[in-house]
């Protein structure tokens, strides 16, 4: 996403508006999603979803229609593999288990991509025949879930901590993508997906084009498989088809233009954290026996509706020009940390009512920030300030945030290109507010 | 078996021009006929018989490979400059390059075919018989036909090579496995066909305006619990039976009228719209239910009648679907062909913009299409419900990709406007006589749906493939 200008990425605003109500909702129902393990485990079990949903969305920008619904099964695929491989003793090493990981993916994108360019076949068709393929030969590599993944994986999985190994791969795909889009190959596969003829006439590659989005896909696909048999320590044939639905409705959330030519990494995240978080909100409310059947019902819904949604977009774009992605990212952004904030306070007046002690300062800094505790009063932030000055400084803070809000606005409105300094600043602003809010009630809290 | 080579003419016995294509054609029935000789008595089967068999292979397969012969000769003697129009096509050494030129691809599948077979051969002790030789053989000359021959049929390519398909499947399966002849398994392969032809009725219709419906299964699997649900409420089963097609209709209806704006997405937004009918179903039927997901009832026996094995039809030991299959496959594709209605669909799948123009109106259609697969998709769920004798919402998970399966092997084309029920019905019994083969040799499901999976690229490729870009510009 080069956002040159705020009106290309208007499609972010659902996804965006979504988000938050979502995240909204979980930290309410669910406020253990606020904490180191609850944020570590989220991030472990969104990563499969997500690293598929990018491989989806480079074929997606790729064009003719291109929805690879074999990517479950492909990603079982290369679950089951290596559980089998791993179970034999052949491939246990975690270099050469990323190899054939990385490999099988983009082998099996080469096959998909020299289908499409040689025998001239239908892309949807492709995707049909080797999604039967691949769900047929799955059952028999691994009849029923089961087996073990590698040792040194076993300890991925657990979600203790923010920073896992799930972590470094999902920074390292999206920075990867990122990095990607600044290349002129980006260029030409966004006008190959936008316009194949154009391109064709234009004197772009289109074949090499082609081959490479799908050569990306395939490392998004090895990566995921990665995560998913991290994430469930053994291997599992059976869930390919639900992760493909999933993955398309989560690419097409994200605000990805199945028809080609337009999508990011950013949408696609975006499209399977919400996923993730319905599926979070739904398991909080206890639907006994039916919960299996509410989710399928919502996901078929949400996936009914974000497609209708994108009929509303252009019309979203010529009335609500002024509503930039960034302005909402900055105004939701402090609406869901002032939720999260709430609902932790409220925590933290409960523990303190029964501790009544000064450890709760600690860990509230820990639940809130995620940083290490600071133990008595020292550390991180000098918290020796009295009430006035903090109140002062909390005002402060508020206008800073209105004024730069509103002249982000603005300055969006008329199309002015903002970098990744907004974005550091306008994270830094929220953690800011995270602090003062966490420690305004905290002072109400210790007298 | 007289060859009377009439060296200037062909006759009306279809002989090629050339004696060499003569010869070859005549030494290529030997040989096929003298294999069905020997495993004929191999297989003990009575002497007349045997003979009387081997003398019908040799004509049938003589008069084909002749037919074949004279075709080809015809078209290369159309192509060739007006100079060169007496000279035989086979017999220019010159042209060896030509001919490697013109038919690497066949050359190169056949090679690799032949290669994959003597490897599993030199592999696998037991895979050394008889009939799989045959198997092999009949293969190649699958490959053979489809890429030579299927060229001249310019119309109705697909439905050519479909028919030889399934004419090999069914040889190579009757060799391959005892009772595959019976009447009785022919009856379970046409039912088993029937409950997927008629699910495929809506696919079939839809893929004709370039669309995609894979809300299918999904309503298969929820009119199958829901009918049982409603029979058990306590509505009279006839009335539960009308509601659940009606329902089914009106869900068709939902999927036509929101796709209409997003038909690129078609496929998704059906896809998302089975999910949702079939968790809305689930969660209705399991209310004051401990069996989350399973549904019990009494199936009344007119439903089962019609559409269990044992079904009668007026004394006919033939299950009532079967016959509904038939009459419904009648009444579609003469309706796809001859009334104004059908003409219109492919007009509209064809060029949406000029059947515009002549006043046609794209969204008339297209819901109807739409509404008329969910009926039909409902109607399968009902009829497997009376098949089976228990609510089940899984039971149309297999017609996921199999309805599209069958649309596609049949050779209707996915961007719209070329096809028909006809080939459907073709792609539907290729599949079922496919699968009862793969079932008969002692295969598991797992690798059914790997060789379906496949099979259909070859298929397609054979007939669908789309032009180049360059051609496109």
């Amino acid at each position: 996403m080069s956002g040159t200008r705020g009106s290309q990425n208007v499609y972010l605003l659902v996804p965006m508006l979504l988000i938050a109500v979502l995240l909204g909702i979980a930290v309410i129902r669910g406020p253990h999603l606020v904490s180191y393990s609850g944020f570590g485990s989220a991030i472990i079990v969104a990563a499969p979803l997500m690293l598929a949903t990018y491989a989806l969305m480079a074929l997606a920008i790729a064009g003719r229609g291109t929805v690879d619904l074999a990517v479950g099964p492909l990603l079982a695929f290369i679950n089951v593999s290596v559980v089998k491989l791993n179970m034999l003793g052949i491939i246990t090493s975690p270099f050469a288990v990323f190899a054939v990981a990385l490999g099988i993916g983009v082998a099996y994108q080469l096959l998909f991509v020299l289908m499409i360019l040689w025998v001239r076949v239908q892309p949807i068709i492709v995707a049909l025949s080797g999604f039967l393929a691949l769900t047929g030969i799955n059952l028999v590599i691994l009849p029923r879930p089961g087996g073990v993944a590698p040792d040194w994986m076993s300890s991925w999985g657990l979600g203790t901590s923010i920073l896992s190994p799930i972590l470094v791969i999902l920074v390292i795909a999206t920075g990867g993508w990122l990095l990607f889009t600044l290349s002129s190959f980006y260029g030409n596969l966004r006008m190959m997906g936008y316009d194949e003829r154009a391109a064709y006439t234009s004197g772009v590659r289109i074949e090499i084009v082609r081959v490479g989005a799908h050569v990306i896909a395939g490392l998004f696909v090895g990566l995921a498989a990665i995560c998913y048999t991290a994430l469930i320590a053994s291997g599992d044939p059976t869930q390919g088809t639900t992760m493909s639905l999933t993955a398309v409705t989560a690419v097409v959330l994200g605000g990805v233009s199945l028809s080609g030519g337009r999508g990011g990494v950013i949408g696609a995240a975006l499209g399977a954290i919400n996923l993730f978080l319905i599926g979070y909100v739904l398991a909080t409310f206890n639907f006994g026996s039916v919960q299996a059947f509410v989710t399928q019902l919502f996901y078929g819904l949400i996936l009914i509706l974000s497609l209708l949604l994108t009929l509303l977009v252009p019309i979203i774009g010529r009335y609500l020009y002024f509503i930039t992605p960034y302005s909402a990212f900055v105004v939701l952004g402090c609406i869901v940390a002032g939720i999260m904030l709430k609902m932790s306070a409220e925590d933290a007046h409960q523990a303190a009512l029964v501790m009544a002690t000064t450890g709760s300062e600690g860990e509230l800094t820990s639940r809130y920030l995620l940083l290490p505790g600071t133990g008595a009063g020292g550390g991180l932030i000098h918290f020796t300030m009295t009430a006035l000055q903090k109140q002062l400084l909390g005002f402060a803070a508020a206008a800073a945030l209105l004024v730069f809000t509103l002249r982000m606005t603005i300055a969006e409105a008329i199309s002015v290109r903002f970098g990744v300094f907004m974005y550091v600043f306008v994270s830094s602003l929220i953690l800011m507010l995270f602090i003062l809010v966490g420690d305004l009630s905290l002072a109400r809290v210790r007298p | 078996m007289s060859d009377t080579p009439e060296m200037p003419r062909r006759g009306p016995l279809l002989m090629p021009r050339s004696l060499a294509f003569v010869w070859i054609n005549l030494a290529l029935a030997l040989i096929v006929a003298a294999i069905g000789f020997g495993l004929g008595f191999a297989q003990g089967v009575g002497a007349q018989l045997v003979i009387l068999y081997t003398i019908i292979s040799v004509a049938v397969l003589f008069g084909l490979l002749n037919y074949v012969a004279v075709i080809l000769e015809s078209r290369a003697a159309a192509r060739a400059p007006a100079a060169e129009a007496g000279r035989a096509p086979l017999d220019e050494p010159a042209g060896a390059r030509s001919v490697w030129m013109g038919n690497r691809v066949l050359i190169v599948s056949m090679l690799l075919l032949l290669f994959v077979y003597l490897l599993v051969t030199a592999s696998v002790p037991s895979f050394r018989t008889v009939t799989n030789l045959i198997a092999f053989l009949v293969l190649e000359a699958i490959l053979l036909f489809a890429f030579k021959v299927s060229g001249a049929f310019a119309h109705g390519r697909s439905a050519f090579i479909g028919l030889i398909v399934l004419g090999a499947l069914i040889v190579v399966s009757s060799f391959t496995i005892d009772g595959f002849l019976s009447g009785a398994n022919i009856k379970a392969i046409l039912l088993f066909a029937s409950f997927l032809g008629i699910a495929c009725i809506g696919q079939t219709l839809v893929a004709l305006l370039g669309g995609l419906d894979l809300s299918i299964p999904f309503v298969i699997g929820a009119a199958n619990i829901g009918l049982l649900y409603l029979i058990g409420l306590g509505v009279p089963a006839g009335v539960a039976f009308g509601m659940v097609l009606l329902i089914g209709a009106g869900l068709g209806f939902l999927n036509g009228i929101l796709s209409y704006r997003l038909q690129g997405q078609a496929l998704i937004l059906t896809l998302g719209m089975g999910f949702a009918v079939a968790g809305l179903v689930q969660i209705l039927t399991s209310i004051g239910s401990s069996f989350s997901g399973n549904v019990f009832g009494t199936v009344p026996p007119w439903l089962q009648n019609l559409a269990a094995m044992n079904g009668q039809f007026f004394g006919l030991a033939v299950p009532p679907t079967i016959l509904l299959w038939i009459a419904l496959a009648i009444i579609v594709i003469v309706a796809l062909r001859y009334t104004a209605n059908g003409r219109y669909i492919y007009a509209l799948g064809g060029n949406r913009r000029s059947a515009q123009l002549i006043g046609v109106s794209e969204l008339k259609y297209w819901t109807l299409a739409y509404t008329l697969s969910g009926f039909f998709a409902a109607l399968t769920g009902s009829l497997l419900l009376g098949w089976s004798g228990g609510g089940f919402i899984g039971v149309g998970d297999q017609y996921l990709f199999t309805t599209l399966a069958a649309v596609v092997i049949g050779g209707t084309s996915l961007s719209g406007g070329y096809g028909g029920y006809g080939f459907t019905v073709i792609g539907v019994l290729v599949l079922q006589v496919l699968s009862a083969f793969l079932i008969g040799i002692g295969l598991k499901y797992e690798w059914q749906q790997f060789i379906f999976g496949l099979l259909i690229l070859p298929m397609v490729a054979l007939y669908g493939r789309a032009p180049h870009i360059r051609a496109q510009v």
